[in-house]
């Protein structure tokens, strides 16, 4: 449905707006006409964060002319978008499509069908947003460690709630705390899927599960709130501003970072040229001081990487999780 | 007569979609429900309503005859042949030989039948493409 | 009054002449696009949003043209429903069961203006329990959990017994059908994928538009073949276009009950404006059918829908603003909409940006005052449309059926899909099996399966978590009354239409 509805997004957009494109950096040869952002979930999750808060970036620096269409492509937790930009998109120089960690966690764990990380290039990311292991503000549990040796005890006793499906992003984040934490047989972890961040924030608020598995990003609101108490930050060092109060891991005795970058991929044909002035497109929105406020707004992380860097970065995630989700047993 | 053949094709086609859900892959990590509890539950009950129709059929609705027949089957040919002509000819050629056959079947005369359609192809064009933006599928001609 | 004042304010942002005409030209075009089928109200606010960026409005102005296409097109759906018998979209959908009846009974203009009426009762009503009671009625979404949300949706399907079939075997095969067809596509918790044969464009399942555009319209142009448009409200006389004073009294009580069941389920996330008008149609459908005129042109049977579907329609905001959890699709573009305007409903929205919300409050009230006063001389127009000839008005509507599924989707696919719904739709009828349980088992399939199995993945798998607060177990009750009362009234109080 969601995806139904977008497309009348992009083909309405921007047509008539006429701003050219200021160009300041790269190359002379491209310039942006009408720019698409296809987010591969629904309205109101990450990657449709990701498309529309760096969409109005590029439009509000004058990096594309007129606005961006957002389109949300959503299904197969973003296996849809990547096989239809495989497919059918594959030369566009004007596409670009949100990712996250998430998705190089299901590239990594097979889940896109037969599709691999190389048949897109990853063009860069523009921010973190650090995993959180959450309880209700009204819950017994303090700490990290406390509620872990609850799940070791009894691990029915602790339902998790998450955004993702089943061994995805949100699931992983808590069985890499039970493997810190010791546990034997993860798979007695409870885990309950929700259809994203929001929704199962309000499942622990409501009292329906214990503990909740996302990004810091999905939950600001309900944290100000005073509704949820976070107990860990899966970051190397504390979050700065309003969240320095909150531990991480590391300093609880569990080791587990957990990023979730947020950035694009392109179409692998697409034209060196525009990657490049892609590239140096989200490079200069890093830096701009729209961009500072909207990570602050939302508890974003700085995480600027492009080009080759971006490229091995990416690789070295691929590696990581895939060995990860082997180790645990997600995949064979 | 008509319940107990409806009757009959479902429960066979219900029967195959609770067997079908055995084929499904399931992951590792799953529910205790899993992704197959469901989809059974929904083809039992597809299964046991059309076996109570098959059993007890309600007395037989009335069928057009013969020609009348055809001619809605035909109506459903033209609409297929509307979804594959669209593409190569584009919207608005489609829409207006598909608007005048119905038109035609509708009690327009011949002759009036065909101004109808393009009449109709042409101002569906103009709302949905023109004032409401959308994309409708382009032909050879650019519509 | 703070409230008061607050709102107060928020009028005076959204007051201005070109906001007013903004209303005006949203209220007009969401009218249309909800009464052509297969565009609703969440295609409605997704065509405009471009438009609202071209124009460069300021976030008020955006946000009073998006809520007066969304409420248009609540307006709108319901007059494809009443005049032709194909819903525009799937809050409209009940309104078929007693508009269209009323339509062939020559009451067309009556039952326009009497479900534009009773869908303003409804809007306006919910309107002011947003204002009244919005952030703490957020609250309710906790009292939900995966428990409760089944217990809710399986009291939905319980109560469809004998809706709108005689036949409670066929009803059940209908709902089951819709059931069914709703587990095609990708399993969202697993990633396993189902029945679709390795066709991606069924990875994300059977588009419930693409049914109810097949099961309604392309159907009824078949029934037209078959009857050469002789049994339709067509070319009947148009009689009056208004409601007599003593039908609209005579729905008064049906209009507040409809307001209060569609403003809950509104209210609750993921349940939606379709919940809510079948709900408040189903619910009057017990309470009222003592004559058993109901499905047979009943006037309550167009009030009660037509409210239930505007309150829900304000009600679903509510989690949306204070939750940050899109109830609809429609919900779902309005907070894309926000999004962009760098807005990010949760919790602390109604305290921290007030004005931003008193402004959307105001738009809202704005809008239906729009609609109520443009429905008056619309109405008028409208019912002409039963004047067209059916060989010019079949043809004409049979293909703004395929624009509108093709222009959303841009697939061929689904068009096919369409003509196939439509053939079904043909046999279910003459068989006499609704085709509305089967639209409400693809509309709410996934969800309720989702429900079941977080529910059953906390409990590990015991049953009794079902049942086990008071929530649920109201909720079973009710559904379980309504699935066994009419079987008893039936066996004890006719017992020789037993067998029928």
């Amino acid at each position: 449905m969601l995806l139904n509805l977008s497309r009348q997004m992009v083909i309405g957009g921007v047509v008539g707006i006429a701003a050219i494109a200021t160009a300041s950096t790269a190359s002379a040869q491209f310039r942006p006409s009408a720019t698409e952002c296809i987010a591969p979930a629904g309205v109101g999750g990450g990657w449709d964060f990701t498309c529309r808060s760096v969409g109005k970036a590029l439009s509000d620096l004058d990096l594309v002319p007129g606005q961006v269409a957002v389109t949300n492509l959503s299904g197969g937790g973003g296996g849809v978008a990547f096989a239809s930009v495989v497919s059918g998109r594959g030369d566009d120089n004007d596409l670009l499509v949100a990712a996250s960690t998430a998705t190089v966690t299901r590239l990594a764990q097979g889940l896109y069908a037969d599709a691999t990380a190389d048949q897109v290039r990853w063009v860069g990311s523009l921010g973190a947003d650090f995993g959180i292991i959450g309880v209700a503000v009204d819950s017994e549990i303090q700490s990290l460690s406390e509620l872990m040796d609850m799940v070791i005890a009894d691990p029915s006793s602790v339902a998790f709630a998450g955004g993702s499906a089943a061994g995805g992003f949100d699931h992983l984040k808590i069985l890499q705390v039970a493997v810190a934490a010791g546990m034997d047989d993860v798979t007695q972890v409870k885990y309950v899927a929700f259809d994203g961040g929001g929704e199962a924030v309000t499942q622990l608020v409501g009292g329906f599960v214990q503990a909740f598995s996302g990004d810091i990003s999905e939950a600001t609101g309900f944290i100000r709130s005073g509704d949820m108490r976070v107990i860990a930050v899966l970051s190397e060092v504390r979050l700065p501003g309003e969240f320095d109060n909150i531990a991480t891991a590391r300093e609880q005795g569990l080791d587990v970072v957990s990023p979730n970058w947020r950035g694009f991929y392109t179409p692998v044909g697409a034209s060196q040229a525009s990657f490049d002035y892609w590239s140096e497109a989200l490079k200069t929105i890093a830096a701009s001081s729209e961009w500072q406020e909207v990570m602050t707004n939302n508890g974003l992380m700085p995480f600027a990487k492009s080009g080759a860097d971006f490229q091995s970065f990416i690789d070295q995630q691929l590696v990581d999780i895939e060995t990860l989700s082997r180790d645990i047993g997600i995949i064979d | 007569m008509s319940d107990r053949v409806f009757g009959a094709v479902f429960l066979v086609l219900a029967l195959a979609f609770i067997a079908g859900a055995s084929q499904f892959d399931v992951p590792r990590f799953v529910d205790p429900m899993g992704p197959k509890g469901f989809p059974r539950m929904a083809g039992a009950a597809v299964a046991l309503s059309s076996l109570y129709m098959l059993l007890r059929p309600d007395p037989n609705p009335s069928w057009p005859d013969r020609r009348r027949l055809f001619e809605i089957a035909f109506v459903v040919l033209v609409f297929i042949g509307y979804v594959y002509a669209m593409k190569p000819i584009g919207f608005v050629a489609a829409t207006a030989i598909t608007a005048s056959f119905i038109s035609w079947r509708l009690g327009s005369r011949p002759a009036i039948a065909p101004v109808t359609g393009i009449i109709i192809g042409f101002s569906i064009y103009a709302v949905f493409h023109l004032a409401l933006g959308l994309s409708l599928a382009k032909g050879p001609w650019g519509f | 009054m703070e409230t008061i004042t607050l709102l107060m304010g928020g009028f005076e942002q959204a007051l201005t002449p070109t906001n007013i005409a903004l209303a005006v030209f949203g209220s007009i075009l969401g009218t249309i696009i909800g009464a052509l089928p297969g565009l609703g109200p969440s295609n409605g606010v997704a065509i405009l949003i471009p438009l609202a960026f071209a124009f460069g409005l300021e976030p008020t102005a955006a946000l009073i043209l998006m809520t007066s296409v969304y409420y248009g097109a609540m307006y709108g759906g319901r007059i494809s429903s009443i005049l032709l018998n194909m819903p525009g979209d799937e809050p409209a959908l009940m309104t078929t069961l007693d508009g269209y009846p009323m339509a062939k009974q020559g009451k067309a203009g009556e039952a326009l203006a009497l479900s534009g009426l009773a869908s303003f009762f409804g809007a306006f009503l919910a309107t002011i329990g947003l204002v009244i009671a919005g952030p703490l009625l957020a609250e309710v979404a906790f009292l939900f959990g995966p428990a409760e949300n089944f217990a809710l949706y399986a009291m939905a399907f319980a109560t469809l017994g004998g809706l709108a079939s005689r036949n409670q075997g066929k009803a059940i095969f209908a709902a089951g059908l819709g059931l069914s067809l709703a587990m095609i596509g990708l399993d969202g918790p697993t990633g396993s994928t189902r029945y679709t044969g390795g066709h991606l464009h069924l990875m994300e399942g059977v588009d419930f538009l693409v049914a109810i555009v097949g099961l309604f319209a392309i159907t009824e142009v078949l029934m037209f073949i078959e009857h050469q448009g002789k049994e339709s409200a067509i070319g009947i006389k148009v009689g009056r276009i208004t409601a007599p004073i003593k039908t609209v009294w005579h729905c008064t009580g049906t209009m507040i009950r409809g307001t209060a069941i569609g403003f809950i389920a509104g209210v609750l996330p993921g349940a939606g404006a379709s919940l809510g008008s079948f709900l408040a149609y189903s619910v009057e459908k017990r309470i009222s059918n003592k004559e058993n005129t109901f499905g047979k042109g009943d006037p309550r049977g167009v009030a009660a829908p037509e409210a239930g579907n505007n309150a829900a329609a304000g009600g679903a905001l509510i989690p949306m603003l204070t939750l940050g959890i899109p109830g609809s699709g429609t919900t779902a573009v309005m907070l894309a909409l926000l999004m962009t305007m760098n807005i990010t409903p949760g919790p602390l929205l109604f305290a921290e940006k007030p004005d931003l919300v008193w402004g959307l409050i105001a738009a809202l009230f704005i809008a239906n005052i729009v609609l109520l006063i443009l429905n008056i001389p619309m109405v008028g127009i409208f019912v002409r449309l039963l004047m067209v000839p059916s060989r010019i008005l079949m043809p004409l509507v049979a293909m703004v059926a395929f624009a509108g599924i093709y222009s959303i989707s841009g697939s061929l696919f689904d068009i096919g899909l369409m003509v196939a719904f439509g053939v079904l739709g043909y046999i279910l009828r003459k068989l006499g099996i609704p085709a509305v349980p089967i639209i409400l088992g693809i509309l709410l399939g996934n969800q309720m399966e989702k429900h079941l199995r977080r529910a059953l993945t906390i409990s590990d798998g015991e049953l009794a978590i079902l049942w086990s607060s008071p929530i649920s177990i109201s909720l079973w009750a009710i559904a379980i009354t309504g699935l066994i009362a009419p079987l008893l009234l039936r066996r004890y109080l006719r017992p020789r239409n037993q067998k029928s």
